[in-house]
């Protein structure tokens, strides 16, 4: 264990006020810990001087409709979101991933914008974000006022842990347009046990299905690559297409195309693209059922 | 004595087979309990090690100049400090090291003011090393100019064992199957929740007190003395409650001298704790093995001989582990009826993690070879000779009498009752034959069936010239009973047992027993909790005590009652007239009335319980259980052919336990040993790489969670043991030995893979299935 670096703890009540103490430099953000906690403890990171705990910002929390969009509060547990009437009448791909993501004690700790934020190629909750082709808001302190811009999720990634988000940026929310009534949305992970398990693979595929016939297709893979990806070469193989045996198979091929994972501790790089086929193939098959 | 309430009856009951509650487990749940982990000392200060991180090396020089310098620190040592101090099984291992022979070795420790302050101090040592070639396997280690491990041990071979028995060659030539398969045993660790910890304090009087994990109290002060330079009649053990053991604690490690060496240099109290990556680095393993077994059978299925070639890699250190190959032996000779046996085990050293004593002590690995051979030869000989499997198994069950070539007397055997209650319960052989027609046909998801057996002591193991346990019982003028017994607790539930027994004897309620086990200056010797063996052992020496009091308090109210000795019981808390119950008096007021008398007679009595088993002996051949006891597992698996998980539908035992004596507890024990069991069948492994461990986190080892866990029907079979208390043997250790083999049977019946290797990861399996596919 580090020795504890943290001199200040703050835990403001506001955005603003957050974004002000970002604006100071040198804050460590804590949302649910569960990335944070033990990145601290294997001494992979060490604290800033100001630990700041955003929990207490209600603003942060709120699942909500604005406009045509759907608004997830940054500080939105995956337990939260899995159980939200809103999200599952418009995008129950989110409530499918939330319900395997870690256990019970974790997905009641674990908020979206902490996944998002630590920016694992693993997240789970990315995945879906990226198949709703969502984007996220960052708030800052900027010459006395705060200002507040929108990146598109799959602009936000750089690598692993790596992000576009500036040091002074809290993530306050993640928003995407209300999907169509012929969205279909699914999401695949595999480890090798039912719980509390890091992703060896994630598939999340979406898109509209009309006549059989499947557009606005988005395909994203978690842990195959440094960042969590989209599949632009499956998108391609699926677009406007009818789901049939040869489409699926194109498909599947162009997914693991569109994959480049590697070997690590946790799997092959064999295993991981043989997922990728195995996983794209059965969502594929579950779209057409639907 | 005209007592004048005798105007109620208290019919017998008994509370032997009834579910008695933990007594400590609303404590434990409630988080109530403080474990060792959570105790803080006056003036208490914290050890830390540090540990060398290279796999072999040599030791230039170590500078401590920086860390004595810190605030906070009250010592820096290093092996210099403590020269000629031994520990472990043959003695090959010190507290603190002046060469690096694995990755954990302890290099330097620091006693410092707060965890913070020692964990920087650690920080600040440098060592200069240079680096040595490593050997990371056995194999290597036995090559011709392999770097020397140990200087004692020039060509690197560790521990030996050989049993044989018979003409191994007449058998061959008189068989007609013969399989001969390498089975590869992989690394495992105990994974207790709380992690390794002890807190030493010396008295003025240079006696140290120590408190421990350690799941043997008395021995542990034979091997901890030399470690330290000091008598062992100068080591008093405390216990207080521990999270989990499974053997991991039944020697001591290098953290315990080191942290004694601490206190008795500092004059303070100091603890060592893990955090969770050094326990995982720092830990006993279980012994892994390469296993080349040999098994022959003849056409009319009757089992001709079994030969196993062991080869271990013992690590850098010799502790329990590569002597598992004492119990390996046992099963190659009885797990079944075998006539001719061939047994050699050699443990070779390297640079790699070294093992310790596991649940199921060498069973885990080597039943996880025979019974899958016992499974290869059932399913040759169902397709060449039309025997059917259950058949070809209950033709070569021992039966009751029967004695193992080792001489393993097994006077009560209900392996066959094992075998024919749990195939009937799952209609095993319809459904073996219908999944293996399945497995050819198409789809993604193979249903699987497997059936394994095993054979463990179940009435201790005789490894010690005693395998014995001292019983201390007093009873009070509130006929509340305290019961001081040698036997361990660690969180197996002799708590439970002994309140349940002598509860039992004495006609009081469980709760009004109270249990002192915890100090080694108050509790009577006994070998450890070990071997399956604490119920039998302990159990039988508790009841014995108790038998002892009552036969006391029961020669008390004779000659009060005027009624012979016999004629009398207690029940309920009254002394009664055996035969229709009615109350003579109560036995509280029995107590007082013994105890304040002209001639005080206070109840106090002692035992010592030794089983009538024989020592191990070098040769092997000894009845050294008092009891033995079989398993029978039935493991229902679904297997998706293209992910490779395999998911456990459900999983039917029968054991042999003698009688239940704690129902509660010996189901909880088969469902935490079976966890175990699919552990290591399924999703853990330690995986080293030229002696690093890349996984030491919860995170990339993986232990099973609750949704792993399948339904588990248990069948008890009460063969009833002459020598156990109320018949019951041993039960602890068979959930973890059986259902690995099972599950890899039952792989087999769905994709018609053999699994040789495990665990059975995913990955491992949709690459053998994608495989065969290619071919
Ligand atoms: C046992 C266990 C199991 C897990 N299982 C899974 C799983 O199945 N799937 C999965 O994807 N993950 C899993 N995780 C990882 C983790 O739970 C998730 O990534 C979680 O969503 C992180 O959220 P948090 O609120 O706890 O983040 P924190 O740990 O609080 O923060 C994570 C990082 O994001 C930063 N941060 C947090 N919020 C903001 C914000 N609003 N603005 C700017 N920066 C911010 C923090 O500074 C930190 O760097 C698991 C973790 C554990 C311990």
């Amino acid at each position: 264990m580090e020795m504890s670096e943290i001199e200040k703890y703050v835990a403001p009540l506001a955005v603003q006020e957050a974004v002000r103490i970002l604006a100071a430099g040198a804050v460590t953000i804590v949302a649910g810990g569960t990335d944070l906690t033990p990145q601290i403890n294997e001494g992979r990171r060490v604290y800033a001087p100001t630990l700041m705990n955003i929990r207490r910002i209600d603003q942060l929390s709120r699942i909500s409709v604005d406009g045509d969009n759907i608004r997830i509060g940054s500080l939105a547990t995956v337990a939260e979101i899995r159980d939200n009437e809103l999200i599952k009448d418009h995008a129950a791909i989110l409530c499918q991933t939330a319900s395997h993501f870690a256990s019970e004690q974790i997905r009641n700790a674990a908020t979206v914008g902490g996944n998002i934020c630590n920016a694992s190629p693993a997240g789970d909750m990315i995945i879906p974000l990226l198949v709703l082709r969502a984007e996220v808001e960052l708030a800052r302190w900027q010459d006395g006022a705060m200002t507040v811009r929108r990146v598109a999720l799959d602009q936000f990634f750089t690598g692993p842990g790596k992000t576009v988000r500036r040091d002074d940026e809290l993530l306050t929310a993640v928003v995407f347009k209300r999907p169509s009534a012929d969205f279909i949305g699914q999401f695949r992970k595999s480890g090798p046990r039912p719980a509390l398990e890091i992703s060896t693979v994630s598939v999340g595929i979406g898109g509209d299905i009309k006549a059989g016939r499947f557009s606005n297709v988005r395909v994203a893979f978690g842990a195959v690559g440094p960042t969590p990806l989209c599949g632009k070469q499956t998108e391609a193989a699926l677009e406007a297409k009818i789901l049939d045996h040869d489409v699926i198979q194109a498909a599947v091929h162009a997914a693991q195309q569109d994959a480049s994972p590697i070997d690590d501790i946790r799997a092959t790089e064999w295993y991981r693209n043989h997922l990728i086929g195995v996983f794209t193939e059965e969502l594929l098959n579950n779209v057409c059922q639907n | 004595m005209a007592e004048q309430v005798a105007f109620h009856h208290i019919e017998k009951t008994s509370l032997i087979g009834k579910r008695i509650k933990k007594p400590d487990a609303p404590a434990k749940a409630t988080g109530k309990t403080r474990y060792i982990n959570d105790m803080v000392l006056p003036g208490m200060l914290y050890g830390k090690i540090l540990h060398a991180g290279r796999p072999h090396a040599e030791i230039i020089s170590i500078d401590t100049s920086a860390t004595e310098k810190l605030a906070g620190v009250h010592l820096v040592i290093t092996a210099k400090d403590i020269p000629d101090l031994k520990l472990g099984f043959v003695k090959d291992n010190a507290p603190l090291k002046d060469k690096v022979r694995c990755e954990r070795d302890e290099v330097a420790a620091v006693a410092a003011e707060t965890e913070a302050i020692a964990a920087a101090a650690i920080k600040l040592i440098r060592v200069e090393y240079k680096d040595l070639p490593g050997v990371f396997s056995a194999e290597d280690g036995l090559k011709d100019g392999a770097p020397v491990i140990q200087e004692r041990f020039p060509d690197n071979k560790s521990l030996r064992f050989t049993f044989k028995h018979g003409d191994l060659e007449k058998a061959e030539t008189g068989s007609d199957i013969i399989l001969d398969d390498s089975f590869n045993v992989h690394y495992v660790t105990h994974c207790c929740m709380g992690t390794s910890c002890a807190i030493a304090d010396f008295d003025h009087n240079g006696r140290l007190t120590i408190y421990s994990q350690t799941q043997y109290p008395y021995n542990y002060k034979m091997d901890l003395a030399p470690a330290l330079g000091i008598d062992p009649g100068d080591i008093r053990v405390i216990q207080p409650p521990t999270g989990g053991s499974f053997g991991a604690k039944l020697d001591i490690y290098p953290f315990e001298p080191v942290a004694a060496i601490l206190a008795q240099k500092t004059g303070r109290p100091v603890k060592i704790i893990f955090d969770r990556q050094e326990e995982f680095i720092n830990s006993p393993t279980r012994q892994p093995a390469r296993i080349h077994l040999r098994s022959g059978c003849t056409k009319d299925g009757v089992l001709t001989f079994r030969a196993a070639d062991v080869l271990m890699d013992n690590g850098a250190y010799t502790s329990w582990g590569p002597t598992v190959p004492v119990i390996m032996m046992r099963t190659v000779s009885g797990h079944y009826r075998v006539p001719v046996v061939d047994f050699v085990g050699q443990a070779v050293y390297s640079n790699n993690a070294y093992a310790g004593s596991f649940r199921g002590y060498g069973n885990v690995q080597m039943t996880y070879a025979t019974a899958q051979h016992m499974d290869m030869l059932a399913e040759k000989l169902a397709e060449e000779y039309n025997l059917d499997p259950i058949d070809f198994r209950l033709k070569n069950a021992q039966k009751s009498g029967e004695v193992t070539p080792q001489k393993s007397f097994l006077r009560e055997c209900a392996l066959a009752e094992c075998l024919t209650t749990a195939a009937q319960a799952t209609d095993y052989v319809a459904k073996l034959n219908k999944y293996s027609t399945e497995r050819e046909q198409p789809g993604r998801y193979k249903h699987g069936i497997g059936l394994a057996s095993s054979i463990h002591n179940a009435g201790g193991a005789k490894i010690h010239k005693s395998d014995g346990c001292g019983t201390i019982l007093k009873m009070d003028d509130y006929a509340r009973v305290t019961v001081i017994t040698g036997a361990t607790e660690i969180g197996q539930g002799i708590d439970a047992v002994i309140g349940q027994i002598v509860a039992e004897e004495l006609g009081v309620p469980p709760e009004h027993v109270t249990l002192v086990n915890d100090d080694s200056d108050l509790g009577p010797w006994d070998v450890g909790v070990h071997a399956s063996r604490t119920t039998f052992i302990a159990g039988n020496g508790a009841r014995r005590a108790a038998i002892k009091a009552k036969e006391q308090i029961l020669a008390a109210a004779s000659k009060r009652a005027n009624v012979a000795a016999n004629a009398l019981d207690l029940r309920g808390g009254y002394v009664v007239q055996d035969k229709d119950g009615a109350v003579v008096t109560k036995l509280d007021k029995m107590l007082r009335q013994m105890h304040f008398q002209p001639e005080p007679d206070v109840v106090m009595v002692s035992d010592y319980y030794e089983p009538n088993s024989e020592p191990e002996g070098r040769d092997h051949i000894s009845d050294h259980s008092a009891a033995y006891a079989h398993a029978v597992h039935i493991a229902e698996v679904v297997v998706d052919t293209l992910t490779g998980e395999v998911k456990l539908e459900k999983i039917t035992m029968a054991q042999d336990v003698g009688r239940v004596i704690n129902r509660m507890g010996l189901e909880a024990q088969m469902e935490g040993g079976v966890a175990f069991g699919i552990g290591f069948a399924l999703s853990e492994e330690m995986l080293f790489e030229q002696g690093h461990l890349k996984n030491p986190s919860f995170r990339d080892y993986k232990v099973p969670t609750a949704p792993d866990m399948p339904e588990i029907e248990m069948h008890f079979i009460e063969s009833d043991c002459a020598e156990g208390p109320y018949g019951a043997k041993g039960i602890a250790e068979l959930p973890t030995i059986v259902i690995a083999p099972a599950i890899a049977n039952a792989v087999y019946n769905a994709t018609g893979i053999r699994f040789f290797n495990p665990p059975m990861t995913p990955e491992k399996v949709a690459r053998a299935i994608w495989e065969k596919k290619q071919r």
